[in-house]
This record gives structure tokens, C-alpha cells and sequence, in this order.
């Protein structure tokens, strides 16, 4: 087993710095740059002798590989350089977005796996019943709704029903719990319904695969109080999928949930992303892929551990 | 249940002609998954929407028509009409074809590359494998919205480059799916035995790897079918997917129809509406079909 | 008797004088400022740098000209906004040839860290302005062309002198961009204040929490004794126009100072009733098609001519306003500014024919003398932008649709458009027009042939030569028949632009907001010294 995990260990990096290449050379194919953009604002006019002056105080004079040398020497030393449109250090910039936008991500993933659990269970053990259908109904519905329609939904109707907004500005959960629910917890509601959409799904579906293994089928023949034990023995081999989707699903809350933060107005990841890309800020840009890519190769790592733990037949390699 | 799943498919399989057999699964298929027929038949309408949207749509869906904006659904307008006076049942009725064309092409053509690089890396092994499925997991690592937005931001606006930003994130993901479904044959014995006896590559391939993974492939496809449609909603909505004046549903909820929100729902509501009547009949229908074709549920 | 008759009289009289000035003195009561309270306000996009003299964007002006004073300002009464006042300027005085503008500057004016604000400080400023020394940024020097030199004879003196006389030169200094910066720190560090705030405006930075906010607080040495009458403002960053609305709507935010949608305003007033006041202006913005003059088939000025004469302004202007943020038809000049050409006059240009019949059967007339066979098909160019180039774009497309032109439209996103349009990489596109005051000298230059924002390309000697007429002509009649003769030029005989429709700015807010006037640019009247809440 620990071969094995350490092959997956090592495979992290590798994926690393290919995540690092191809991002590093695709902003650098999209056409304009922060220059350009800076200087021409809403009215469209400045010299090009200006622009190139500025170009070389960004670097972007150098060639490529260059520039990406300069970049990559300075990660070890946790030195992610300075946003190309403000100046300020990247980590000022993202730290407080991704608080936010890991907390919408853990209380979206509790809520989406305290819809999916019992309603994946339930659809299983009642299979092609209403009970199933609607089940079934209810958590496609969560995929299927567009999250900014939702969103815009949502707004409306505090307005118009409850007379009542959210909180606009953004206050950390360590300075004002109350505050900072009122804001967080209807995108946490909204995304986390559509995510307990697959999680449903996987659940039934893995549940369903148990149950229909042979010794489920000899505790049911054997009776109830049997089958009760089982069932809770059957879940927890069933639980092995539903963790890799949630797991999976969750590095994708971080940094995926564009449209969501821009309804709901969340200062987050997601527009950060948006700004950035708008912005050409390639510092910006790098440092959030490598981040939002950390996040999904560790998640996977995790998995991979998870799965090399609970499977016998990784386990006893 | 299972006596009278056993049942059908005898029937089915003692019929006579190819057509009718198909026919009576169809009908099996009917019977036993209801949902999933629903969702079957609103796609079905959906398409038929679509090609004859010509003679169905009651005007012209780019038609300006400064006296009639934002009226309310009415005798003349069913679904009211826009901040431009444009019908909107007309404009939803167009809208499908978008939504179908980019739906259809970026789902079709990420499946079957995807599908393609999946069989490929599990049938041959070893350093292929490993190196394709890096490239794979360094392109899963991207939010699909954020990999679509930096590929609209090249190539630039227009329909095909739309369905090329969609196409482009699902590759990898099919890729996955398809790898581990092929891995569980490729284990098999007689792909060996195959190989031993001399038959080349392709012959392997294409004779017993893909049929098995065609059920996969299929459920694969409709899931990818409604992301594409969701995928071109979101990116419309933000503004770099398809562009007016041309009909498309996420087009459509965007700018007047948020502004308008509360003096005329109908401009975002009906839009809103068929895009999660979309999703959801391709997942019904998706859904069922995983149901009736995957060996391990099957009860027979 | 007649003692009697007079004792009353002059006590009616004396009553009634006193009931008006009661009146009066109790109505101006009601108008008195108030003290205290916060602003709060939204902005849609946050400062890239904090140096105004390099950014060009309303996300810096919104939240930090509070903190700063420029030499001169716009009369922030003045709903016209092209009325000059000083700031920092007491008074002024020019030479008889018109070459040189002497300032006299107020007394006991502090910069927020306590040092005093002398003529130094506005030299050294305008120094970095308009002479920027090298790796420095300034966005405005071309616009002070004219300037030789900036003097400071003495402590309360500034003098510029020009190199030729300039009409337009106080309009020019009256920029919001030009805030005054301490000399001592430029001279240590021209880049500081990209990073810092230091002014001598009438509020103190607080905070600025990226992405979230930008606190400032009363400055209470402020130069204007009495002002401001606010404890403080509070800028919200909220890119989302419906987050903005509901800001606005939720009674989170008084304000938002760039403009509203005219759904967005009636949706306030249909929820807040009178909670909320309207202003509206017209907005000293607007959009026009640009023409590749290199391309076929748009170097035939019948083309062109054919594509303005296809437009029906009027009735755009009737039914527009309802869904965008655009009112009115107009010329080269914001309609009803001091050189704005009146309807009548405009009627009879290109494209401005109040029968669009006959302006629509000519221009099809046009394109088939020129060749350009029907259902003729090109693209046109547009920024992603909801407002209003979005509802623009439908609506030229759709008129263009009526004379036979098939146009597909291009959405390029922002951070692509100007390398497209500097690049000329387009048939037609959307071009803009954006000022801070309305003065021909500063809105007409980027026809101008050697103009970096000429982006169609059109060489016309003929209008260089009225341009620089107008610009140096004393006389305004003189300048206004110039001026019309610019415009027939540029619009109707060789139609080297089209214009659309005028922007309209409405500002729905909150009706405690007092003391602030609507003008026709978003970049003025905001260091809100003169603003007070009513409760």
C-alpha cells in the first residue's frame, strides 16, 4: 500500500507544474494585456510609446521562459509576486476571497450531504416507487435550475416577500457569526442543492449495487433484524463513491462558482477569477489556477489515500 | 419486479423482426422506467421544436417592435414579448435550435474524444497511460467555466467557438470515465488471448473494447448534453456566449430580463423555464437509460 | 384719523413682512445642513492604483476625490457642468494676450498629515501632469499641450504660462483627475501616491479592505469652515447592476453615483415611493459607429451615408429611453450646452430628416449607386457591455435591416477592445466618447486626423483646418458658425462617424441625500464636502 501511495504522491507534482505550463502560456495567448488595459480605461487613448515603457516595468518585455522562470524561482519561497493591476502582493488580495469562499464551499457540501445521504438511501431501499421518482425529481430539479435564475429568484423574493437583503459586505465568521450567516447561508443553500443533486444520485445508485450483492440478499431471506445490520454494513461499503464525488465536487466549489457569486454579489473566488482574466493580471491568474489546482490534486491525493485505506484489494498490495 | 423484467425481455427477444424487437424494448423501456420515457419524449419534442422552428414560430424572432414592448402574454403574443417588442415564444422557439446545436455538438464531440483518448490510454498501457492521464488530470484541475471563459477570450465569439469552449473541459472528464470502464476489459482474458493470436490494435479495439463501453458512453452523453446546455446558458449569461440579436435562452436572461425582473417576469421566466425543462428531460431520460443498460443493475 | 388708518397699514404691513420672513427663515431651516451621519454608497468597480493623475476610471474618483482638492473645480451647483470654480484657487486673473493664468490660493490650507499646502505642492504636481518625468504616467499630458511652464513666484502664487492663447484652457485645469499632491513627497518618491493617500480634500482615508470597501472620515481642519457636514462616507464595491439596485432598494446604500437603469429606477420608486428622489441629466457620454475608412465598401462615402440615413433617431429617442440609458438625439455637443446646434438646424443633416421615409429610400438608393447588392452582409464590432451598448447595437442592427444590410454582430470583450480598434481590425464598430466637460476643444480632437482615437481612419484636412479655427477663434458666434460647419462635415457630407443617441444619467437615491446636484459627468461633484443626510 505505502508504494502505492507513494507513487500517487509523487504523481502530484508532475500535475503541478503542468497546470503551471499550460496556464502560464494560455493567458499569455489571449489577446491584449494589463498594459494596454490600464492605460486606455473608459476613453480608449494613450500613446504607444507609453505602453511599452510600462510593459518593461511588468517584465512582460522578457521572452516567456523567462518570465516563467522568474515566477517559478519564487515559489518555493512562497513569494507569489504582486498583482499586475494593483501592485499589492497576491496573498492580500486572495486572502480574504478564499475565506469566503472555502466557508460557502464546506457549509454547501454539508448541506448537499445532508439532502443526499437520506434522500440517495431512501430512493434505494424504495426503488421505483413514487417514494423514488420523486426523490429522483426533486434532486434533478437541483441540477437542472440554473444557479444565477435560482439566484436572481432568491433576491427577488427576500425583497419582495420579506422586505429584507442579505448583508452586502463580507464579515468573517470569527468576528461576527450572526452577520456572516445571514449573508452566507442561502448561496450555501442555493449551490449546495444543485451539489446534492449528483450526491443523491451516486448515493442510490452506489446503494443499490450493494444491495443487490449476495450476502444483502441472504440477510434479507434470513430476516428484518438482519437486514437492519446489514443495510448499515452495506452503507458504509456504498459510502466509498459517494465520498470521491463529494470530495471532487468540493474542490470544485472553490473557484467554479462564478455565476453564483455574482448573483448572490459574494466577493469570492469565482469573480476574483473573472476580474483577473478581464484584467489580463497574469500574477493574478497563476496564482489563483495553482491554488484552485492545489486544492483538486490534494482533494484526489486524499481520495486516494481514502480508497487505499478502506479497499482490500489496494490495501494488501 | 424482477419476474417481470424477465418477462418483457423474453418477449422482446422471441419477436421476429429487428424493428419490432426494437419496438417492444422500446415499449419495455416505456413501461418499466416511466421517467425516463418522460424525459425521452420531451427531448424528442424538443428536436422536433427546433428543426421546424420556422413554420412553428408565430414571428420573426429578431422582428423590432417599438410598439409592443414588454407587453404581457396576450392573444398575440403568447409568452409576452421583450424590452425590444420581440415575441418571446418565437425567440424560445429559435432559442432551442442554440441551445440544441451547441448542446449536441460540444457534448457529441467531447464524448467521443474524450472517449477516444480514454480507450486509447487503457487499451496500450503503461507510459501512454500515465502520460495522457497527467494531461487529463492537469486540464480536470480547471473550473470548467474558467477553462471556457480563457478559450472564448482566444478564439474570440461565435457559435462554433462557443461549442469548441465547451468541448474543450469535457474532453478530460469523458477521458476518465471511459478509461475506467475500458480498464475492467481491458483486465479480461480474451483481449490477451486476442493479442496472443496476432489481431491488430484497431481490430481489438474496435471489435471488443467499444461495445462495452457504449452503455457508458451513452449515459456519459446526456449528462454531457445537459452541461452543455447549462454550460451555454452561464457563459451567455455572462456575456461571452452566443450574442444578439440571435435567439438563445441564456442570452435571453441576461441584461433586460434581470432588469425587468419584477415589471415583466415573462422576459426571464419562460427562458429560465426551458432550460431546466431541457436538463432535466436529458437527465430523466440519462438517468433511466444508466438504469436499464448497466450489467451490474440489471435484474436478471 | 389718518394716524389710525396709517397705525394700521403699517402694522399690516410690518405682519405680513413678518410672516414672509418667518416663512422664509423657517423654509431655508428645513434646507439647513445637517450635521453628522455616514454615506454610504456603491461603487461598480474598485481603484487599480491611487494615483488619479494615471488612472482614467470612475472606480477611483468615486471613492477617493473626498480626499483630495484640485487648483479648480466644476461648479458642483452648476447642472450644465461647465461652470469653473476655484478650489484650491481663490481667484484668478488673465493677461490680456491670453497667455498667462495667474492664481491666487486660499490661505491655511492643510494637507491631512498637517503641513500646510502652499504653491510648491500644486507646482510640483502639475509638474508630474504635464512634463512627467521618465517611467512616469501621466494620462492628461497631451491635453496641456499649450502649457510652456508652471510658476510658483511666491507661497500663494501659481502661474501658468501657455505658449499659445487657449479659450478652453480654464475648463481644462477644472479637471477632477487634477488632484494636488504634497511636493515634498514626489519629490522623495513620484510613484508613492500609486499606493498612498495624502490630500488636502475634505475627508481622511480610513481603510480600504480589497474587493469589500473604502472608509474616509470628517476632516476636521478642512478649509471650509462648517464643511464637511458628513462624519464620514462608506464606498461598497458591488460589480453586479442588480446587487447595486438592491443595495439601493434594501436601504443598505443611499446611493450610487454613476447611474441607473431607467428599470432600476422605476422599480425604486414603484417599492421606495418617496423614500426616493430622481435626478436625471443628460450624460456627457455617447456612442458612435466607426467605419474602417480602409475597408470596401466603407471607404464610398455613399455607404456611409446610406447607414446613417437608415437610422430613425426620433423614434429611438421616443421609445429607447424606456429600456436604455439613452435620451436624446444629438449632435457633436451634449444637447442644450452652450454650442450644442439646435433641432431645427440638426433636422437638416444626414440622418437627422424627420421623414424616414425618404431618408430610407435614399440611402437604399445610395448603396445601389455604390454597388453594394442587398442582403449585403458585414460585422459589426461591440463591447460586452449591458448599458447601452447592448440595446445600441440591437437597434442599429435592426434599422440597418431596413435598407437590406444583413449585420452580424461581434461581442469583443473589453480587455480585447481597444488592440482591436487601435489595430483598425474591424469593418464597423462601436466607438465612445466619455468627458468630463463639455467643450468642443476637448470632445472633437479625436476626429482629427493625427488622433491616436481616430480609430476608422479618416484623413480630412478640411476638418483639421475647422477644428483649429474654431479652436483659436475669440468670438463664440464666430466659433459656433465654425463649429456647425465642423459638424455638416463630419456627419452629413463626408460622415466620417455617426452619432447615436446621448446617454441619459439617472440617479435614483435615497431621499436623506441632500446638498448634492446631478451634472453630466459621472467623474464631477463627488468630494461630497457640500453633501448632508437629513437624518
Amino acid at each position: 500500500m505505502w508504494k502505492y501511495l507513494l507513487k500517487r504522491f509523487l504523481l502530484m507534482f508532475p500535475t503541478l507544474i503542468g497546470v503551471a505550463i499550460v496556464t502560464f502560456v494560455l493567458i499569455r495567448v489571449i489577446p491584449g494585456d494589463v498594459v494596454e488595459l490600464r492605460l486606455s480605461g473608459e476613453r480608449g487613448a494613450a500613446s504607444e510609446e507609453l505602453i511599452q515603457q510600462e510593459r518593461v516595468r511588468f517584465g512582460l518585455d522578457q521572452p516567456i521562459w523567462k518570465q516563467f522562470a522568474t515566477w517559478i524561482a519564487g515559489m518555493p519561497r512562497l513569494d507569489f509576486g504582486t498583482s499586475m493591476w494593483t501592485g499589492s502582493p497576491i496573498w492580500d488580495e486572495i486572502k480574504l476571497r478564499f475565506a469566503l469562499s472555502l466557508q460557502v464551499a464546506v457549509m454547501a457540501t454539508v448541506v448537499a450531504v445532508t439532502l443526499a445521504v437520506p434522500l440517495g438511501l431512501l430512493a434505494a431501499l424504495k426503488q421505483d416507487t413514487w417514494v423514488d421518482y420523486g426523490v429522483r425529481i426533486f434532486s434533478i430539479a437541483g441540477l437542472a435550475v440554473p444557479s444565477f435564475w435560482l439566484g436572481i429568484l432568491f433576491i427577488l423574493a427576500f425583497l419582495i416577500i420579506f422586505k429584507w437583503l442579505p448583508p452586502m459586505v463580507y464579515t468573517p465568521f470569527w468576528v461576527s457569526p450572526w452577520q456572516n450567516m445571514q449573508q452566507l447561508i442561502w448561496p450555501a443553500l442555493a449551490v449546495g442543492y444543485r451539489y446534492s443533486a449528483v450526491a443523491t444520485r451516486m448515493t442510490r445508485s452506489a446503494m443499490l449495487e450493494v444491495l443487490r450483492e449476495d450476502y444483502v440478499r441472504t440477510a434479507r431471506a434470513k430476516g428484518l433484524a438482519h437486514r437492519l445490520i446489514l443495510i448499515r454494513h452495506a452503507l458504509k461499503n456504498a459510502m466509498l463513491p459517494v465520498l470521491t464525488v463529494i470530495a471532487i465536487e468540493f474542490a470544485f466549489l472553490i473557484g467554479g462558482l462564478v455565476v453564483t457569486e455574482q448573483v448572490f454579489n459574494l466577493n469570492g473566488i469565482g469573480l476574483l477569477f473573472v476580474q483577473a482574466v478581464a484584467h489580463r493580471d497574469y500574477t493574478l491568474i497563476q496564482a489563483l489556477v495553482m491554488l484552485v489546482a492545489g486544492i483538486f490534486i490534494l482533494v484526489n491525493f486524499f481520495m486516494d489515500v481514502m480508497y487505499a485505506w478502506l479497499d482490500p484489494r489496494i490495501r494488501y498490495r | 419486479m424482477a419476474i417481470n423484467a424477465r418477462a418483457d425481455l423474453a418477449t422482446a427477444t422471441a419477436e421476429p423482426t429487428s424493428s419490432a424487437r426494437w419496438w417492444v424494448a422500446v415499449r419495455a423501456f416505456a413501461r418499466r422506467r416511466t421517467l425516463g420515457a418522460v424525459g425521452a419524449v420531451v427531448v424528442l419534442i424538443m428536436i422536433v421544436v427546433a428543426i421546424f422552428a420556422g413554420p412553428l414560430a408565430p414571428y420573426d424572432p429578431l422582428a423590432v417592435d417599438f410598439g409592443a414592448m414588454l407587453t404581457r402574454p396576450n392573444a398575440a403574443h403568447w409568452l409576452g414579448t421583450d424590452a425590444f417588442g420581440r415575441d418571446v415564444l418565437s425567440r424560445l422557439i429559435y432559442g432551442s435550435r442554440t441551445a440544441l446545436l451547441v448542446g449536441f455538438g460540444a457534448a457529441l464531440l467531447g464524448a467521443t474524444l474524450g472517449a477516444v483518448l480514454g480507450v486509447g490510454s487503457a487499451y496500450f498501457g503503461g507510459r501512454v497511460d500515465l502520460y495522457l492521464q497527467r494531461l487529463m488530470d492537469v486540464f480536470l484541475s480547471f473550473p470548467l467555466i474558467i477553462l471556457a471563459l480563457a478559450l472564448v477570450a482566444i478564439l474570440g465569439n461565435s457559435i462554433p467557438n462557443l461549442i469548441m469552449a465547451i468541448t474543450v473541459p469535457m474532453i478530460p472528464r469523458a477521458a476518465l470515465v471511459i478509461r475506467s470502464s475500458s480498464l475492467t476489459i481491458r483486465e479480461m482474458p480474451y483481449v490477451d488471448a486476442a493479442r496472443a493470436a496476432g489481431f491488430g490494435h484497431a481490430r481489438i479495439i474496435l471489435r471488443h473494447m467499444l461495445p462495452n463501453v457504449v452503455a457508458p458512453y451513452l449515459i456519459m452523453l446526456t449528462a454531457f448534453l445537459s452541461q452543455a446546455i447549462l454550460a451555454e446558458a452561464s457563459l451567455s449569461f455572462l456575456g461571452l456566449g452566443v450574442q444578439e440579436p440571435t435567439a438563445a435562452w441564456g442570452l435571453m436572461l441576461r441584461g433586460a430580463a434581470v432588469d425587468f425582473a419584477e415589471a415583466a417576469p415573462w422576459m426571464g421566466l419562460f427562458p429560465g423555464l426551458s432550460i431546466s425543462l431541457a436538463v432535466f428531460a436529458f437527465n430523466l431520460f440519462g438517468d433511466s437509460l444508466r438504469d436499464a443498460l448497466d450489467p451490474k443493475l440489471r435484474t436478471l | 384719523m389718518r394716524h389710525r388708518r396709517i397705525g394700521i397699514l403699517s402694522s399690516l404691513v410690518i405682519a405680513v413682512l413678518a410672516l414672509t420672513v418667518g416663512w422664509t427663515v423657517s423654509a431655508v431651516a428645513q434646507d439647513k445642513p445637517r450635521s453628522g451621519g455616514e454615506l454610504v454608497f456603491v461603487v461598480p468597480s474598485e481603484p487599480p492604483s491611487y494615483d488619479a493623475h494615471r488612472e482614467e476610471t470612475f472606480g477611483v474618483i468615486h471613492p477617493m476625490a473626498p480626499h483630495y482638492s484640485t487648483l479648480l473645480k466644476v461648479d458642483p451647483f452648476d447642472k450644465t457642468g461647465t461652470k469653473p470654480v476655484g478650489d484650491l484657487a481663490e481667484s484668478w486673473t488673465i493677461s490680456k494676450d491670453g497667455m498667462t493664468y495667474t492664481f491666487k490660493l486660499r490661505q491655511g490650507v492643510k494637507f491631512h498629515d498637517g503641513s500646510p499646502m502652499t504653491s510648491k505642492d500644486v507646482k510640483a504636481s502639475y509638474d508630474k501632469i504635464i512634463f512627467p518625468p521618465t517611467g512616469v504616467v501621466s494620462l492628461r499630458k497631451s491635453a496641456y499641450r499649450a502649457v510652456e511652464a508652471v510658476e510658483a513666484p511666491d507661497p500663494q502664487t501659481v502661474r501658468f504660462k501657455l505658449k499659445w492663447p487657449e479659450g478652453s484652457f480654464l475648463l481644462n485645469l477644472a479637471s477632477p483627475w487634477n488632484w494636488i499632491y504634497k511636493a515634498d513627497i514626489l519629490a522623495k518618491d513620484m510613484h508613492w501616491y500609486e499606493k498612498n493617500v495624502m490630500g488636502t480634500g475634505p475627508f481622511k482615508f480610513v481603510e480600504h479592505v480589497k474587493g469589500s470597501h473604502w472608509v474616509g472620515k470628517k476632516n476636521p481642519d478642512y478649509w471650509d469652515k462648517g464643511k464637511p457636514y458628513l462624519d464620514g462616507y462608506r464606498a461598497i464595491f458591488i460589480s453586479s447592476s442588480s446587487a447595486q439596485v438592491a443595495a439601493v432598494r434594501g436601504e443598505r446604500a443611499h446611493i450610487q453615483f454613476r447611474g441607473f437603469t431607467p428599470a432600476d429606477r422605476d422599480g425604486l420608486v414603484q417599492a421606495l415611493g418617496n423614500k426616493i428622489t430622481v435626478q436625471e441629466s443628460p450624460w456627457d457620454c455617447i456612442l458612435m459607429v466607426a467605419m474602417n475608412h480602409h475597408r470596401k465598401p466603407f471607404d464610398d462615402k455613399r455607404v456611409r451615408r446610406a447607414m446613417t440615413l437608415a437610422l430613425d433617431r426620433y423614434e429611438a429617442s421616443r421609445n429607447l429611453p424606456k429600456i436604455a440609458i439613452v435620451k436624446e438625439v444629438a449632435g457633436i455637443q451634449v444637447p442644450g450646452t452652450p454650442f450644442a446646434t439646435p433641432p431645427e438646424e440638426l433636422a437638416k443633416l444626414a440622418g437627422y430628416w424627420k421623414d424616414i421615409n425618404a431618408s430610407r429610400t435614399e440611402a437604399r438608393k445610395l448603396l445601389k449607386e455604390a454597388g453594394v447588392p442587398d442582403g449585403f452582409s458585414f460585422t459589426f464590432k461591440n463591447r460586452g457591455i449591458p448599458q447601452p451598448y447592448e440595446p445600441l447595437g440591437i437597434w442599429l442592427i435592426d434599422q440597418w435591416r431596413q435598407i437590406g444590410l444583413n449585420v452580424k454582430q461581434e461581442i469583443i470583450e473589453a480587455s480585447a477592445y481597444y488592440p482591436m480598434l487601435k489595430r483598425a481590425d474591424f469593418e464597423t464598430t462601436m466607438d465612445f466618447q466619455c468627458g468630463f466637460i463639455v467643450e468642443p476643444d476637448l470632445d472633437l480632437p479625436r476626429f482629427l486626423s493625427d488622433s491616436d482615437a481616430n480609430y476608422g481612419k479618416s484623413g480630412d484636412k478640411v476638418l483639421d483646418d475647422l477644428y483649429n479655427r474654431q479652436a483659436r477663434a475669440t468670438d463664440p458666434e464666430e466659433r459656433k458658425k465654425i463649429l456647425r460647419a465642423f459638424e455638416k462635415r463630419l456627419l452629413d457630407e463626408e460622415v466620417h462617424s455617426m452619432m447615436t443617441l446621448q446617454w441619459n444619467r439617472i440617479i435614483p437615491h435615497s431621499s436623506k441625500v441632500k446638498g448634492w446636484t446631478i451634472t453630466p459627468s459621472h467623474y464631477l461633484n463627488n468630494q461630497l464636502d457640500t453633501v448632508w443626510l437629513s437624518e
